[in-house]
């Protein structure tokens, strides 16, 4: 059932600010991350045997340059590099492409993976990315006539988990303050001002209960990650940093045809990747938890059994996720804070995981941290994926 | 009638006796006759049982509120003159979910487990949506 464990580990990283660069063209964003991931792991490049680039949204031609090996002719890598394919699955892409390259490498089917995400949803034509996310994940017959949209996708998971629990708007709220305060340590961040809960809750109302200062922003971004044998890790400059566990279940496409709005995967999916890496909920030193709305990191907080059920939002409130606290959580700061670069907003928290656990996250790395949990939600919170990374075998 | 702009399902082959009840402003849902269960939305066979003998069958059109969010701004284009608008995810005494509207109610009066009925609003000759009022 695990047999990656112990045989594989993630060696380097790359990541670029996120922001709105116009100027700055989507292939810079790779190549730089790219760059930054190969020194960062200290392998010679041509030991690339498999590149792994997950989807781009802001432009289909760049996207199928990258489905068609463009990044392995830009890094040099032509009749040495055995793979180029794509690995994508919206904003669980993160936990996918790891959960790939751990199978490729401990099959033997590959030696060295870099996985690469880029994207420019920040600074293309406003309207047309409205329209793009407005869109996307929303069945065309069955939601859109509707009125539906995926800005007020959140807003449904809300609304019956503050019913069935009792969590206030503040709550919910707070999750922004958290991820917010993380944010202000991350140079890499976009939205690095801290929010009261007062900004957050008077701020324009979009859908209820989410204000705009609980949506997320779009942002220009991109990271890349590489991943090895444990063996080939060994000396190697960082401390490697081993997967442990996988859990996931996937809840729907749909978002009305999902049967338990409050919960989704995440009893299911902690439970598989506890029981894969052999740790428990006592054991995670840093939650680095998808947000996209303040809802998702407080259900994963209670499916991880972290917080017991409906004691999410009290927890986050009191402070125990702030820098500082008992329970760091997502500390880059989100797309709540660092922004959201499609894909690249679950990428950039799986890096900031593997950041952590080999102890280069600067003025906010968690001192002793052993043990990073990361969670994953694609299209419209469609499915939830648990990764337990280690900085030891257990 | 006034021109509807908002955008129309596109009816497919196996959804189409769906928007043809609509328009005579019945709810029709499949039923599966090898596992009896409802189904929706409209499929080509049944999700539980992959079995492809299903039936359409007339229901209530009662149900219950699952969730909803009351839409103020930011709304895509053809829907931000309706603002506050409610869009609500209902469970229908059969067991199935759909998504819809909630018409007929102030929006700040909606709330999760209130007790809705279908309500037919014919938006253009060809489609009838079925949205859902409170049960009076």
């Amino acid at each position: 059932m695990s047999e990656f464990k112990g045989k594989v580990a993630v060696v380097g990283i790359g990541e670029v600010p996120s922001g709105k660069f116009p100027d700055r063209p989507c292939l810079q964003n790779a190549m730089e991350v790219c760059r930054e991931a190969i020194l960062d792991s200290g392998i010679k490049k041509d030991e690339i045997d498999t590149i792994i680039p997950t989807g781009t949204f802001f432009d289909r031609r760049y996207n199928t340059d990258m489905v068609f090996s463009k990044l392995v002719e830009e890094l040099g890598l032509l009749r040495k590099t055995k793979n180029n394919f794509q690995v994508f699955a919206g904003g669980s892409s993160s936990s996918v492409m790891l959960k790939t390259a751990c199978g490729l490498i401990t099959a033997g089917l590959a030696k060295v993976i870099l996985c690469v995400q880029s994207d420019k949803v920040g600074s293309s034509p406003t309207q047309q990315m409205i329209n793009l996310f407005a869109t996307f994940g929303i069945p065309e017959e069955w939601e859109t006539p509707f009125g539906f949209f995926m800005a007020g996708s959140g807003s449904l998971f809300a609304t019956r988990y503050m019913h069935e629990v009792g969590a206030t708007h503040e709550h919910l709220a707070s999750v922004v303050i958290s991820n917010r305060k993380w944010a202000v340590l991350n140079p890499n961040a976009m939205l690095r001002r801290e929010l009261s809960l007062e900004e957050v809750i008077n701020a324009k109302m979009v859908a209820t209960p989410f204000t705009t200062r609980e949506g997320n922003v779009l942002a220009d971004g991109g990271a890349a990650f590489v991943v090895t044998s444990a063996d080939r890790a060994k000396d190697l400059p960082n401390p490697p940093v081993y997967p442990l566990g996988f859990g996931s279940r996937v809840c729907h496409y749909s978002i009305s045809q999902n049967m338990d709005l409050t919960r989704l995967g995440f009893y299911e999916a902690s439970q598989e990747a506890y029981e894969m890496a052999g740790v428990g909920s006592k054991d995670i030193d840093i939650a680095e938890l998808y947000d996209g709305y303040p809802i998702f990191p407080l259900i994963t907080l209670e499916g991880l059994g972290i917080c017991k059920r409906g004691e999410a939002g009290s927890f986050v409130y009191e402070g125990n996720t702030w820098p500082g606290g008992k329970m760091p959580m997502t500390t880059n700061g989100g797309m709540l804070g660092q922004g959201h670069t499609a894909a690249g907003g679950g990428v950039a928290i799986l890096v900031e995981a593997i950041r952590q656990l080999m102890g280069k996250a600067g003025a906010r790395q968690v001192k002793g941290a052993k043990i990073a949990v990361e969670s994953s939600m694609g299209g419209t919170f469609m499915d939830s994926h648990i990764v337990i990374l280690g900085k030891e075998l257990t | 009638m006034k021109e509807y702009k908002k955008p129309l399902p596109q009816p497919t082959p196996w959804s189409k006796p769906f928007w043809a009840g609509c328009k005579k402003h019945e709810l029709l849902i499949q039923k599966c006759k090898d596992c009896q269960r409802h189904i929706f939305y409209p499929k080509l066979f049944c999700p539980l049982c992959l079995s492809p003998n299903l039936e359409w069958v007339k229901v209530s059109g009662r149900g219950k509120i699952y969730s909803y969010t009351v839409v103020y701004s930011y709304a895509p284009t053809e829907f931000s003159e309706d603002t506050p608008y409610v869009v609500a995810v209902i469970d229908l005494q059969e067991g199935v979910r759909m998504m819809s509207n909630i018409v007929g109610c102030p929006p700040e009066k909606v709330k999760c487990d209130m007790e809705v009925e279908v309500v037919f609003d014919d938006v253009t000759q060809e489609i009838t949506l079925p949205k859902f009022k409170p049960v009076s």
